[in-house]
C-alpha cells in the first residue's frame, strides 16, 4: 500500500491520530481497495474508536502498490506513541508539512510515514509493526431508536463546567431535555464531591430524536477526547445510542472524504453492585468482536429483566434523593443558566442525620450511611417493598 | 552596560550546571559550564557589548560564581525592567561587585555582593590538530523545531553530513523505531553548508537536547565538526542595538563499540 496525503489532510490524521491516542495504546490500520481504516481499542475494552479514511482523501493512493496477489487488503499493528511521534503537534502540523506519504509493504516489517516539510527537509519515520491481526467491533448505529446530532461547541461547552477529576457522565435522554450530570460512585463520601449537571433543551441541537427515553452513563476520558477531535475539525457530533448496556456511538464524519465512529461502552448508573455487573457484561459484548456473535447470549435476558429493574428503581431513587430542589431551576432555565453544583445540598443534609442518630465514633459513619439509605427506600419509594429484587441484591452483596 | 537583561537570558541558556567559570579577558567575558566533561558551553559576551570595559591585562581574571545568584541578581528589579548595570571585580578572593539602576525610576541603586570561588581548570577540548571537516550555518528557530520534533526517548543523535544529496541527515533510534531527518543543502534554513567528504558522527541526543534553550534565544547556528568527532556550535544572539553576544557548545562524540 502507498499513499499520499496532502497538507491539508495532514492536519485530520494527526488530529486522528491524537484523538485516538486518547483512546487505545495501540494502532490496527487496515487497508482496503477503497478506504483506509484506522482503530484503537482501550485496555479495558470498554471504549473503541474507527476511522475511515475514503480514497478521495488522498492525492495519491494504490492499496495493491506491492502488487501482491494477496487480495485481502494489509493490516498491521504498531504502537501508538510511534504513530504520535509521527504526528507530533498537531496544531502546527499544517504549516509545515507539505505531503505526507504512507508506505506499508507486506514483505517488510516496517511502516514508513514520510513527511515533507517545509524547507526542503524531508522527515522519514520507520515504526515497527507489532503484530498484522486486524480487529473489529461488532455494534449498531442504524437501527437505534435515539439519535442526536450536535453542533461540535455545545457538549464541550457543556463539559467545560466538570471537575477534572470526574471520571465518568451520566446523559439521562428524554425527548424534552437532555441531562448531564457527573457519575458519582456511591462508594465516594457525598459531602466530598462537587456534583455537577447541565440541563440541556433540544433546541440547542442540530436534530433531536429520542425514542425511548433512557440514562446512560459512560467514560468521560473518551468523550473529551472525541469532543476534542470533533471541534478541532469544526464538524458536528452525532450520537446514536439505546439503551443502558449497549454501547453509545459517536460519530464524526464530512461526508465525502472519512467518517470516524467512537464507540463507548456504557454503565448502569447508581448502586456499586450494579455497575461492576453491567461492566461485566459490556466486557462480555466487546469480547465478542473476535469471536463473531457468540457471547452473552445466556447472560443477557437475565440481566436485562433483573437488573434493569433495579436499575429503574435505584435511579428513580438517586433522583428523589439528590434533586428535590434541583429540578424546578433546572427545567425553568435555559442551558447557560442551569448548571448546579450543590455539594452544599448533600453536606446538609447529612450534617442533619448526623445530630439525630448521634454516632458513637466517627468509625460508625458509613453504617449511618446506610441505615439512612434504607429508611429512605422504605419510606418513599413504595415498590421496593414488594420487589423481591432488593433482597435479591442485598444477596449478592 | 545599558542593560543586563539580554545576559540574563544568555546566562539562563547555559545555566545546566550549578556554577561558571567567569573569565575577564580583553576582548570580552566568557562564562563557562561543563556537564560530565561532554558538554561544555560558553556565553561569551564581546566587550563592546559595555559602555565601559576596562581588564588588567597583566594577570588572569578568573572565578567560579553561582550562575543562579548571579542572575537572580540581573534580575532584582523584575524581568520586565530594563536596568543598567555596572560590574566590579578587585582581586582572587574579593567579591564581585553588581550595581544595578532600573531605567525607569530615579534615586533606587541595588548593590549586590556575590562571593567567588577559586576557578577550576577549564578543560580544553579543542584540538588544534583536528581538522574541520564540515561547517555549516543554520537558521536557529527552524533548527530549534526540528529538535523539538525529535522524540526525547530517544538516546542516540546520528548526525550524516555528505557533499551529495541529501547533504544534511539526521538519524535518531528510539525504542523500536527509526527516524530521519533529511535536509538538502538548497534549503532555506541553510545558510551554507561545506563539507568535502561524507562523515557520520554519533552524539547523545541528551547533549544535544542542551542547546535548545540557547537556541531559542538565538538568531543564527553555526555547526562545525572537526575530524576528531567534536562538535562545535556557536549561536549568535543579536541584540536590538545591533551588537552581538554569543555562546558556544563544545558537544564530545559517542564512541563506536
Amino acid at each position: 500500500m502507498k499513499c499520499h496525503v496532502p497538507g491539508a489532510n495532514v492536519k485530520v490524521l494527526a488530529r486522528t491520530v491524537h484523538a485516538l491516542a486518547r483512546f487505545g495504546d495501540e494502532l490496527y490500520l487496515e487497508s482496503l481497495p477503497d478506504c483506509i481504516l484506522l482503530r484503537t481499542l482501550n485496555a479495558a475494552e470498554s471504549a473503541y474508536a474507527m476511522v475511515k479514511f475514503n480514497k478521495n482523501f488522498f492525492s495519491y493512493f494504490n492499496y495493491n502498490f506491492y502488487s501482491t496477489e494477496d487480495n485481502e487488503g494489509l493490516k498491521c499493528k504498531i504502537s501508538m506513541k510511534s504513530a504520535l511521534n509521527t504526528f507530533k503537534s498537531p496544531a502546527h502540523i499544517e504549516k509545515q508539512v507539505e505531503n505526507l506519504e504512507i508506505k506499508l509493504d507486506p514483505e517488510s516489517c516496517k511502516l514508513i510515514f514520510q513527511l515533507k516539510c517545509r524547507h526542503g527537509i524531508v522527515k522519514t519515520h520507520f515504526v515497527s509493526i507489532l503484530d498484522c491481526k486486524a480487529m473489529q467491533a461488532v455494534y449498531t448505529k442504524d437501527s437505534v431508536p435515539n439519535r442526536i446530532s450536535s453542533p461540535q461547541r455545545i457538549l464541550s461547552d457543556a463539559l467545560s463546567n466538570f471537575q477534572s477529576s470526574d471520571d465518568q457522565v451520566t446523559l439521562e435522554a428524554t425527548s424534552h431535555s437532555l441531562i448531564l450530570r457527573n457519575y458519582i460512585d456511591c462508594s465516594i463520601d457525598l459531602t466530598k464531591v462537587i456534583r455537577t449537571q447541565i440541563s440541556l433543551k433540544p433546541a440547542e441541537f442540530d436534530s433531536y430524536l429520542i425514542g425511548a427515553d433512557t440514562t446512560i452513563t459512560f467514560s468521560l476520558k473518551e468523550f473529551r477526547a472525541l469532543l476534542t477531535f470533533s471541534e478541532a475539525l469544526n464538524l458536528p457530533l452525532q450520537l446514536h445510542f439505546e439503551t443502558t448496556g449497549r454501547p453509545a456511538v459517536f460519530i464524526v464524519h464530512n461526508g465525502t472524504t472519512f467518517e470516524a465512529h467512537f464507540v463507548l461502552a456504557t454503565t448502569k448508573p447508581d448502586n456499586a453492585s450494579q455497575t461492576t455487573a453491567t461492566q461485566n457484561t459490556n466486557v462480555e459484548r466487546n469480547k465478542r468482536k473476535d469471536t463473531s456473535t457468540l457471547g452473552s447470549a445466556k447472560k443477557k435476558p437475565h440481566l436485562e429483566t433483573d437488573i434493569s429493574k433495579c436499575l429503574d428503581e435505584d435511579s428513580h431513587l438517586f433522583n428523589f434523593v439528590d434533586m428535590p430542589g434541583e429540578n424546578e431551576i433546572n427545567l425553568s432555565n435555559k442551558l447557560s443558566g442551569s448548571i448546579i453544583k450543590d455539594n452544599v445540598n448533600g453536606k446538609d443534609r447529612i450534617d442533619l442525620m448526623d445530630c439525630d442518630n448521634i454516632p458513637a465514633s466517627p468509625a460508625a459513619r458509613t453504617m449511618i450511611k446506610s441505615v439512612f439509605k434504607r429508611c429512605f427506600e422504605s419510606t418513599f419509594d413504595p415498590r421496593s417493598i414488594q420487589g423481591a429484587v432488593l433482597a435479591e441484591n442485598s444477596d449478592s452483596d | 552596560m545599558d542593560s543586563g537583561k539580554t545576559l540574563c537570558s544568555l546566562l539562563k541558556a547555559i545555566q545546566f550546571q550549578e556554577s561558571a567559570v567567569f573569565c575577564a579577558l580583553p576582548e570580552g567575558l566568557k562564562l563557562t559550564v561543563e556537564e560530565g566533561k561532554c558538554v561544555q558551553a560558553s556565553a561569551y559576551v564581546p566587550s563592546d557589548n559595555f559602555t565601559e570595559y576596562h581588564v588588567r591585562d597583566d594577570v588572569d581574571v578568573m572565578f567560579k560564581i553561582s550562575i543562579a545568584v548571579l542572575s537572580e541578581c540581573l534580575n532584582i528589579f523584575g524581568s520586565g525592567e530594563e536596568s543598567s548595570l555596572k560590574m566590579y571585580y578587585r582581586g582572587e578572593g574579593s567579591p564581585l561587585l553588581l550595581v544595578l539602576q532600573p531605567q525607569s525610576m530615579y534615586n533606587v541603586m541595588t548593590d549586590c555582593e556575590i562571593s567567588t570561588q577559586t576557578a577550576d581548570s577549564v578543560l580544553e577540548l579543542r584540538d588544534e590538530d583536528a581538522e574541520e571537516v564540515a561547517k555549516l550555518v543554520l537558521k536557529a528557530p527552524a533548527f530549534l523545531g526540528l529538535l523539538a520534533d525529535i522524540e526525547r526517548s530517544c538516546e542516540v543523535f546520528e548526525l550524516n553530513l555528505s557533499p551529495e544529496h541529501p547533504n544534511v541527515s539526521i538519524v535518531t533510534y528510539g525504542m523500536q523505531d527509526r527516524s530521519c531527518i533529511d535536509m538538502p543543502k538548497s534549503s532555506d534554513m541553510v545558510q551554507s553548508f561545506s563539507c568535502e567528504s561524507p562523515v557520520t558522527l554519533r552524539y547523545q541526543l541528551h547533549h544535544i537536547r542542551s542547546i535548545m534553550k540557547a537556541l531559542a534565544i538565538s538568531t543564527k547556528v553555526v555547526l562545525r565538526c572537526s575530524s576528531n568527532g567534536l562538535m562545535l556550535l556557536q549561536l549568535k544572539l543579536e541584540k536590538e542595538d545591533q551588537r552581538q553576544m554569543f555562546s558556544e557548545f563544545y558537544i564530545v562524540p559517542l564512541l563506536d563499540d
